[in-house]
């Protein structure tokens, strides 16, 4: 019986949803698993936020974390799961690279809460609140930035094929690790390496006509669609490996992150568009565009004035 | 650091065939230029990647220097209009990450061109002086 542990920080709750989603999979791990601790399915309320006491996390052999670090709370319970768990596994792009709340990582903490507590047109200005809540970080951290993690499961949210392979392999003892290649090796869409099309806008359609197989649609991005497939992992595609959004015809939006750990994908992002023969210049707010589900690990902070 | 003590670091990368012969020349005429520049040697200034600039750029490096064989000379025939071409992406993503554009050059400097070299380098230098240290300096 594996015992297992799962925390949510800064997130919205999808990547949980994720896990139960796994579908007929889940009926064969789930006699093999004990889930102990888990307060998005049980409620499981505790004090200590505020400091009166300290955390109750139980032991467990393997702790799933999703969502990023945003409060000192977020921080004491990633750190109290690292100390309780023996294999931690960060779920989610939140948990590994920050994910969408980290987009606030351009701005500093006084810029934001000027702008939510002050500077709104209709909010009575007032002082940050500090009573009976933790304060917040500086700025958003992904869970490996904080506490080692052993595994990573991208995405946002991730996908249960993930969820259900990295848990089957810890059952079994074995390492479990995503590819180091790009989204655009498992898509199956037609590349001719020129655009036909300047740069379009997301809501735009794509041209295809009805019943027309991926293997015949030009590539999006050729189509003029701005698609992070070339600076992403790919993962996402379970069994039959064709990209997520691909597979729904739309652009890929990056989710499972750069393909290695050290890359910086607004600079590969800009070498795709350019070398196509896209305009750069024409996408709105590049930093934040390219950089969406990648906002914690360094990727954005404020722009220097 | 304090402000009056900062001595820019500059990363150079010359190319192998003009630039980097250039430099060389700049010394053997004993010719005298600021020591902030750290030069990297690479076969030609169109195999510089973007990734590779702004990496100085955001690590460490408080301007780069990209030099290269004049339009029409390269000897991989038009690598320098490569270079010329990254150079614009180059600019726009300083523009993204908040970087001075002074912080970027792309030069062109010939083998027999040493006192142009000795002169790209002490300008580039003293402009990097007064904009003070990167905004992405560490430490």
């Amino acid at each position: 019986m594996v015992r297992i542990a799962e925390e949510w920080l800064a997130t919205c709750g999808g990547c949980e949803v994720t896990v139960l989603d796994i579908g007929e999979p889940l009926l064969d791990l789930l006699p093999k698993l004990q889930f102990v601790h888990m307060p998005v399915l049980m409620d499981h309320k505790y004090f200590g936020q505020t400091g009166e006491k300290e955390f109750e996390i139980p032991e467990a052999d393997v702790g799933l974390i999703s969502g990023g670090i945003r409060s000192e709370e977020n921080a004491r319970v990633a750190q109290e799961m690292r100390k309780k768990c023996t294999t931690l596994v960060a779920v989610g792009a939140c948990a590994n690279f920050g994910g969408i709340p980290a987009l606030a990582n351009l701005y500093t903490l006084q810029d934001l809460m000027d702008t939510v507590y002050r500077k709104g047109r209709t909010t009575e200005p007032a002082d940050n609140p500090s009573e009976d809540i933790p304060p917040l970080k500086d700025r958003v951290y992904a869970v490996s930035e904080a506490v080692k993690v052993d595994v990573g499961l991208p995405g946002c949210p991730t996908t249960p094929e993930l969820v259900a392979g990295a848990l089957t392999a810890l059952l079994e003892g074995k390492p479990f690790s995503l590819p180091e290649r790009s989204v655009c090796d498992d898509c199956p869409t037609k590349r001719e390496k020129k655009a036909v099309a300047t740069l379009k806008r997301p809501l735009e359609n794509v041209q295809l006509k009805e019943g027309q197989k991926l293997e015949d649609v030009r590539c999006l991005m050729e189509q003029g669609y701005l698609c992070q497939g070339p600076a992403t992992r790919t993962g996402c595609g379970g069994a039959d490996k064709v990209p997520r959004c691909i597979r729904a015809y739309m652009p890929c939006r990056g989710c499972f992150g750069p393909i290695r750990a050290g890359a910086n994908p607004m600079v590969d992002m800009m070498g795709a568009i350019s070398s196509i023969g896209l305009d750069a210049r024409q996408i709105e707010d590049r930093m934040a565009t390219f950089n969406r589900f990648v906002g914690a690990t360094g990727r954005l902070r404020p722009l220097p004035r | 650091m304090a402000e009056e003590t900062f001595e820019p670091l500059i990363i150079g990368f010359c190319c192998n065939w003009c630039s980097y012969a250039g430099a060389d020349l700049a010394g053997v005429s004993r010719l005298q230029y600021p020591p902030n520049l750290r030069i990297i040697r690479v076969m030609c200034s169109g195999m510089v990647h973007p990734n590779l600039v702004m990496d100085a750029l955001t690590k460490g490096a408080d301007g780069v220097l990209v030099c290269g064989c004049h339009p029409g000379d390269c000897h991989y025939q038009e690598g320098n209009l490569k270079a010329q071409s990254r150079a614009d992406a180059i600019k726009l993503m300083l523009q993204d990450f908040g970087i001075e554009e002074e912080r970027f050059r792309l030069e062109w400097v010939s083998a027999s061109e040493g006192p142009r070299f000795a002169q790209v380098v002490t300008e580039m230098t003293e402009q990097i002086r007064e904009l003070g240290p990167s905004p992405y300096r560490m430490g």
